[in-house]
């Protein structure tokens, strides 16, 4: 899968990038309005990463561009620090797929570029196996055996996101953001997400023993597989 | 009180005390006067009679009675000598009184000299009288005149002067009509100039205008300067919460070192919250929201409820939704909820393990009020003070509170023209009230 990255902070391009290319993916780099326009005319790209605020123009307009061409299937997130209400409205009314307020975790924009993709490919083999486990993210089910375990929303999102981010360490305050979104970045309390988290273990340990469920302390969470 | 009606009353009071006096003067002068020319006659007579008297015996004027009368036909004059005891101090002075008499039908009023002379030996007094009955009624008359005259001149000038002002103000109220009054929001201030050839009111006019071109260009300003501060400030964050990620994630790190990657990742998260708090409050003040939603207030609240369960429970807290009313408002509904959210939070933070949260309502009036009180750790006279100031923590177990939640409250609440209160005992809970439809004092015409 390869991405365009459009943002002209390198520092943050430079990061973005080390992190996916981590993560399998190819990524190339834009820094200008400009560039962008070149690279999105000659190459196709799964996902296109796009920060609003660009030197010699606005990303809107790239956006319009692209949603101007024929036979394009480019899903765009948006990246920017303008938090506007109206700019998250616009960009995705304007066919943007998903919308990220910087600054945001590394984590979460993987967590929704596999969205992205899943709503895309309708993928069918969506099924993790996670110690005999089977997580379906399109019914939003985690099997055991051909039973289901009885989740309620919130504990899926977190397990999913822990799946999806797994072997890495993620915060209280990463996953409280991405389960609840922009509602508590006011007073956020962290320990919110401590209540979820022990009953999804205590639902998945009257299945199979969850050793792998790690709480690192005063830290968060990892599942290591 | 208004310009127009103070000028106008002022006129009034003047006008009528220059009447009073100039009235009166007249009235005063028209006596003095007129008393004055009969008095001069009176000199006349007295001295006619006088020369008259020495060239011819007093005696025979008198004859054998002791009193002399003479009265012209129509009683408008007489002349009386009457002998008096002697008195050989002769004095030339003359004495002007005014008396009535009557006669065989009708009494007349008259001004009448008195006069002593010695003659022959003898002491006489002379009275020379003349009617005044004819100038009185001159005098009444004239003073009638002069009131009737009076009294439509101040009409008059009062219907000119109260025209004249109302016409000469009426570039000055309308100056504060369409530019004090009508404006809540110098971003659509009417730049028109108001017509008026008085050069005060146009510089009036011309300094308000400029006062508030000033104030929005600073609102533009700020705005700008929000922008930026979110953009310039985010985005250094953000390169940097990426990078301690990207550390976390490829570096072998000892636990100590991701213990504190993992700790400044926090730090920044709260430096992150800090900027979007100030950015949300700094965009409601600066009206960049609309309000064009249509805001049932029992719903946020159940929605908030939802999301707050878990808090609740883990709290062991009960929670009492005795919302009766559906209450619609036009506002923002994400700032609704955040104000709602924000206040639900602070109950349940605050209060102690297995306590109440109660949520309320009431219609009066069609003032709509919801109450939301707690059994919670509660604030003092002077914490309740400063609860609306940015940067105001509580002590509080609560780590993760940057005493910005209430300022946020606070800026959209008067976003929504709502009015909130803040009751409070320390130690026993506290009451937070939300008041709708409170007429706006700002949009009461004056």
């Amino acid at each position: 899968m390869n991405v365009l990255i459009v943002e002209d902070e390198k520092g943050l391009a430079l990061e973005v990038d080390e992190f996916l290319s981590h993560e399998g993916f190819t990524v190339e780099h834009a820094r200008t309005k400009k560039s962008a326009e070149e690279k999105i005319f000659v190459n196709n790209y799964d996902f296109i990463l796009l920060d609003l605020g660009l030197p010699d123009g606005d990303g809107f307009d790239l956006l319009k561009m692209l949603k101007g061409l024929d036979k394009r299937d480019d899903a765009v997130i948006i990246l920017t620090a303008r938090g506007a209400v109206d700019d998250r409205v616009s960009g995705l009314e304007q066919g943007a797929d998903d919308y990220l307020a910087k600054p945001f975790s590394l984590s979460e924009l993987l967590a929704r570029m596999h969205a992205i993709t899943r709503r895309k490919h309708r993928l069918e083999s969506n099924d993790i196996n996670i110690k005999g486990l089977k997580v379906n993210i399109q019914n939003r089910t985690v099997m055991f055996n051909d039973e289901r375990i009885n989740l309620t929303k919130k504990e899926f999102e977190i397990f999913n996101y822990l799946v999806l981010n797994k072997n890495r360490v993620i915060s209280r305050t990463n996953l409280t953001e991405h389960v609840w979104g922009d509602v508590l970045e006011i007073n956020s309390d962290s320990n919110f997400v401590d209540v979820h988290v022990k009953n999804l273990r205590k639902k998945l340990s009257q299945y199979i023993p969850i050793d792998w469920f790690e709480t690192v302390r005063s830290i968060g969470y990892r599942i290591n597989i | 009180m208004k310009l127009q009606v103070k000028l106008a009353l002022y006129n009034t009071l003047t006008k009528v005390a220059i009447i009073l006096f100039t009235g009166l003067l007249i009235l005063l002068s028209i006596e003095k006067i007129s008393y004055n020319h009969i008095e001069l006659r009176l000199e006349n007579d007295k001295e006619q009679t006088l020369k008259n008297l020495s060239s011819s015996e007093i005696s025979s004027i008198l004859g054998d009675k002791k009193a002399y009368t003479d009265y012209n036909i129509l009683k408008e004059e007489f002349i009386t000598i009457t002998q008096t005891k002697y008195n050989p101090e002769i004095t030339r002075e003359v004495k002007f009184t005014t008396e009535t008499r009557d006669f065989d039908k009708y009494t007349q009023t008259y001004r009448i000299l008195t006069h002593r002379l010695n003659f022959n030996g003898h002491t006489y007094i002379l009275h020379i009288g003349v009617a005044i009955e004819s100038v009185e009624e001159l005098k009444s008359i004239i003073k009638k005149f002069t009131i009737v005259v009076l009294v439509i001149a101040l009409v008059l000038t009062l219907i000119s002067d109260l025209v004249f002002t109302k016409f000469l103000l009426a570039p000055f109220y309308k100056i504060i009509d369409r530019k004090l009054i009508k404006v809540n929001d110098p971003m659509n201030f009417d730049y028109q100039k108001i017509k008026t050839t008085t050069q005060d009111f146009e510089l009036l006019d011309d300094s308000i205008s400029s006062l508030m071109k000033k104030i929005s260009n600073l609102f533009i300003l700020e705005k700008q300067f929000i922008a930026n501060v979110s953009h310039e400030l985010l985005t250094p964050i953000s390169i940097i919460s990426s990078r301690l990620e990207n550390i976390l994630l490829h570096e072998e790190l000892s636990e100590g070192s991701e213990n504190k990657m993992h700790a400044s990742l926090k730090t920044l998260n709260r430096l992150k919250s800090i900027i979007n708090s100030l950015l949300l409050i700094s965009k409601v003040e600066n009206n960049q929201y609309d309000k064009a939603d249509m805001v049932m207030i029992a719903a946020v609240v159940m929605e908030i409820q939802e999301e707050l369960e878990d808090r609740i429970e883990e709290r062991q807290l009960t929670f009492s939704n005795n919302l009766k009313y559906i209450y619609t408002i036009k506002g923002n509904r994400p700032l609704m909820h955040t104000l709602l959210f924000n206040l639900i939070n602070n109950a349940i933070k605050y209060n102690n393990a297995g306590g109440a949260i109660i949520i309320s309502d009431e219609l009066k009036e069609g003032i709509y009020k919801v109450i939301i009180s707690d059994t919670g750790t509660g604030m003092d006279k002077k914490q309740i003070e400063n609860a609306f100031n940015r940067f105001e923590k509580l002590d509080t177990d609560e780590k993760e509170s940057y005493g910005l939640g209430l300022a946020i409250v606070k800026s959209i609440t008067t976003f929504h023209d709502i009015k909130v209160q803040i009751n409070s005992v320390k130690g026993e809970g506290t009451t937070v009230t939300l008041i709708f439809n409170v007429p706006n004092p700002n949009l009461i015409a004056a």
